[in-house]
């Protein structure tokens, strides 16, 4: 019995699940777009707290597969954020033989965090409340050809087996011990290691899902026959707006008083 | 005679080569597949099947490229001249690992993903998803997610993905290599079902059992070339020998004819079923009704000192509110081999990962070596347990085979560099990898990966090894050598878990077998007499071997069955040596 997978797609009874799938696309650009322009933390920790609570709220997703598929993300976030505080110039509000941090790189490590955890968090809510093969139909009636549209989202329909692949391979090797140096050496060994054999089997089951496709009649015609289609609502709509008008609220919030209470 | 007519596919003359520099991978293949018949093709790993198969779908030249002589012709018509896409609606294609050749996400999406991309109509459509569901017995997991489906069900859906783009031919690339014995049956049904539609089926495979029998012919590839063609019954009569020796698995029925035809009997025809086999015995005189077969009875002598591990009433939760495992207790002494069978999610792996540290035990009770396990860290563990995963490509870390067992030396704290090649040597030789010492781990056979899995878990003398599955990709030959290896091991006082549900195996090597099913523990004793058990082997969805089911319908004729027959090789002696007696 393997593992849950946590980063996928499930049939929820929720809000966004009903969704039209190219609609929360657009959204996720339109987040992406917004966390680009956002110049203070404020309005980054506050994007990113609203995506929460649309996961949590409309998407039903539940805290633990939150946390269990961003961990990494949010880690790598968060030494984003350190990485900041160090090398941005500004006046030195601490420093440590060469290693100083600047109150210019306490404000800009957290629009960071925020930036990369805010954005891969809303592609997340696209991927748990998502079908793919509903994605690829949305995307196709907005006029993309569907070998395109199919070609991008097959990789959503891998992100699953690459999961097992990781813990597979972390598991077996747990077990192999460390043969030398330092933790950070072994580490960063077994980092090498997952990519190489990740990205190993990974290539070799593109190669037979390539073959797969083409044995299966994938892109026999222009056209293709769809079994099941989505539906547009005007409903819909509601997503992408509310966003708009919440990044340009943010926006005018940070150029007419934030920046200056954070000195930017 | 309007070959198209008569035949779905025609190879002739054909030969195949990757490069032009390069060596021809097949040679001269002269044969035909006639419409609505059951072929086989069998050989051992690299022999070329799965090359020959690309030819049928047109992969081979037109994706791989390479030199193509002769000519392949599907349903009269030559593949070179015929489009990929066209040859998809003839010739259906249910890869080796067909998890890979899914591109969706759901059971029934899946089902309509081919004909979708054919332009049928979608009632059409429709329609047939809900046949090949009903057809194929995976109805009730129309909505689940690809990825959460079971071996069996995943090679049926690949199946059923298959069928729904309504072939002529279709092609199955050893679709029960890792299947249990009950799932296998159900695949070996489902193929039957398929045959009496009409639809030409070429089954590949390296293990042939009694369903040999329903074959229309069987192809024998060997380095490329096609040694042997025929029907079953005739092919195997003249060259079940050079089969035998190929490294294929034959069925037992089939190892008892050659045995015999090794011992200077007669045969006009070779027995492939039960039944057959037992009149061949019956007529040739070796079996009489009222006789005996009487072999030593194989007892299990349990080492009197204290478990290595002892568990008492685990019960284990992956967190997902499901028990893998629902109170298994479970001792393992010193020195013995102890097989864990089970069909697939029986909770085998679950234990096997509980053992060697990497799932923790929160309910119930488990002991390794003296201490409870959640005293124990998994990298100090690894010095007492190992575990050689079914994938051992996960366990690589180095770029060489030499590199791959200093890793595992150096990881047990063996530095220095004299002493690292002395034992760096005697591994490489006794798992016979020296000569691939400077070998990429991944650019290995299979048997050999398997070898070098083995290899670096034998480092630091571990008292416990685990092997997940032998013969997981693995030939007869390989799968042989590789219990070889693990009854030397076995010699030296370690103990050896095989997880598995291969039952000729299970019937060959272990001393005790625990049976597992939807997490619980069923039987734990010696084989024998868990073969007497038709019910918990039922529930556990397993099969006896043929040979055991063979000596059950002995029993019910009246012969005496007595003993303790590991194999068809025991079997044969003891007959025979009662007729000399006689």
């Amino acid at each position: 019995m393997s593992q849950s997978n946590f980063l996928s797609f499930k049939e929820r009874n929720s809000t966004l699940n009903g969704t039209y799938p190219f609609i929360k696309l657009i959204w996720v650009f339109l987040v992406a777009i917004g966390l680009f322009i956002f110049q203070t933390p404020i309005s980054g920790g506050i994007m990113f707290l609203l995506v929460l609570t649309l996961a949590l709220g409309a998407g039903k997703i539940s805290p633990v597969e939150v946390f269990r598929s961003g961990i990494i993300v949010f880690g790598l976030g968060f030494l984003l954020m350190l990485f900041h505080f160090f090398i941005n110039p500004g006046e030195v509000v601490w420093s440590l033989g060469f290693l100083t941090i600047t109150d210019y790189g306490l404000v800009i490590g957290p629009v960071f965090f925020f930036r990369l955890s805010t954005i891969v968090l809303s592609s997340f809510v696209l991927i748990w409340t998502t079908d793919t093969r509903d994605l690829m139909t949305s995307m196709v009636k907005a006029g993309m050809p569907y070998r395109y549209a199919y070609t991008i989202f097959l990789a959503l329909r891998f992100l699953p087996l690459i999961q097992k692949e990781v813990e597979a391979v972390q598991s077996a090797h747990s077990i192999r011990g460390r043969a030398a140096g330092s933790s950070f050496a072994h580490r960063f060994k077994l980092w090498q290691r997952y990519v190489f054999t990740i990205l190993i089997n990974g290539l070799r089951k593109a190669e037979v899902t390539a073959d797969a496709l083409e044995c299966r009649g994938f892109g026999y015609s222009e056209k293709r026959t769809y079994v099941k289609d989505v539906h547009f609502k005007t409903a819909d709509l509601i997503l992408p707006v509310i966003t708009v008008l919440i990044l340009a609220g943010l926006i005018y919030m940070e150029q007419t008083s934030w920046k200056a209470l954070l000195g930017l | 005679m309007n070959e198209s007519a008569v035949f779905s596919a025609v190879f002739k003359d054909v030969s195949y080569s990757y490069h032009e520099e390069d060596g021809t991978v097949l040679k001269n293949l002269d044969f035909s597949l006639t419409k609505g018949s059951f072929n086989i093709l069998v050989g051992p790993g690299g022999s070329g099947k799965s090359t020959l198969c690309n030819l049928f779908n047109g992969r081979t030249p037109h994706l791989m490229g390479g030199k193509l002589e002769g000519e392949v012709l599907i349903e009269g018509k030559s593949t070179a001249d015929s489009e990929m896409k066209d040859l998809a609606c003839r010739v259906g294609y249910v890869f080796q690992d067909p998890e890979s050749m899914f591109a969706t996400l759901s059971v029934e999406d899946e089902i309509a993903f081919g004909p979708e991309n054919l332009l049928f109509e979608k009632q059409e459509i429709l329609d047939s998803v809900e046949d090949l569901l009903d057809m194929t017995g995976i109805e009730e997991y129309r909505h689940n997610l690809v990825w959460n489906l079971s071996g069996g069900q995943i090679q049926k859906l690949g199946l059923a993905s298959v069928l729904a783009m309504k072939p002529e031919i279709i092609i199955l690339d050893e679709p029960t290599a890792n299947l249990d014995p009950t799932a296998t049956r159900q695949v070996h049904e489902l193929i039957l079902k398929l045959k009496s539609e009409g639809i030409t089926i070429l089954l590949v495979t390296r293990e042939l059992d009694d369903f040999v029998s329903q074959a229309d012919q069987i192809l024998v590839l060997h380095k490329g070339e096609l040694i042997g063609k025929g029907n079953p019954y005739d092919l195997l009569l003249e060259k079940g020998e050079e089969i035998d020796t190929l490294g294929v698995w034959l069925p037992e029925t089939v190892e008892i004819g050659l045995g015999l035809m090794a011992a200077g009997y007669s045969l006009e025809r070779m027995p492939i079923t039960i039944k057959e086999t037992m009149e061949t015995l019956f007529s040739l005189g070796l079996i009489k009704e009222g006789e005996s077969i009487k072999a030593p009875h194989k007892v299990y002598e349990q080492s009197s000192g204290a478990p290595l591990i002892s568990g008492k009433d685990i019960r284990f939760s992956y967190g997902n509110g499901l028990y893998a495992l629902k109170g298994i207790s479970l001792d393992i002494h010193p020195g013995e081999m102890l097989a864990i069978v089970g069909r697939n999610g029986a909770g085998k792996s679950t234990t096997a990962k509980l053992l060697i540290g990497l799932n923790k035990c929160k309910e119930g009770s488990l002991d390794l070596f003296g201490k409870p396990s959640g005293k124990w860290k998994v990298p100090d563990l690894a010095n007492h347990i190992s575990l050689v995963f079914q994938n051992p490509e996960h366990q690589f870390l180095t770029d060489t085979v030499s590199d791959e067992i200093d890793y595992s030396l150096q990881s047990h704290g063996i530095f220095d560099k004299n002493k690292l090649a002395e034992e760096r040597e005697k591994l490489l030789q006794m798992l016979e990898l020296t000569e691939v010492k400077d070998d990429h781990p991944f650019s290995l056979s299979a048997g050999n990966k398997r070898r070098l899995g083995v290899a670096t878990m034998l480092v630091g003398d571990p008292k416990v090894l685990i092997v997940d599955e032998p013969t997981y990709g693995q030939d007869r030959e390989m799968t042989r050598t590789l219990m070889q290896i693990m009854c030397a091991i076995q010699e030296r006082g370690v103990s050896i878990v095989m997880i598995s549900h291969d039952m000729r195996l299970v019937e060959e090597y272990a001393d005790r077998v625990a049976v597992f099913s939807e997490g619980l523990k069923h039987f734990d004793g010696v084989p024998t007499d868990l073969f007497k058990e038709p019910e918990i082997l039922k529930t556990a969805y397993l099969q006896q071997t043929l040979l055991n089911q063979m000596l059950g319908c002995l029993k019910e004729k009246g012969i005496n069955v007595e003993g303790h027959i590991p194999g068809t090789e025991s079997f044969l002696k003891i007959i025979l040596k009662n007729r000399e007696a006689a």
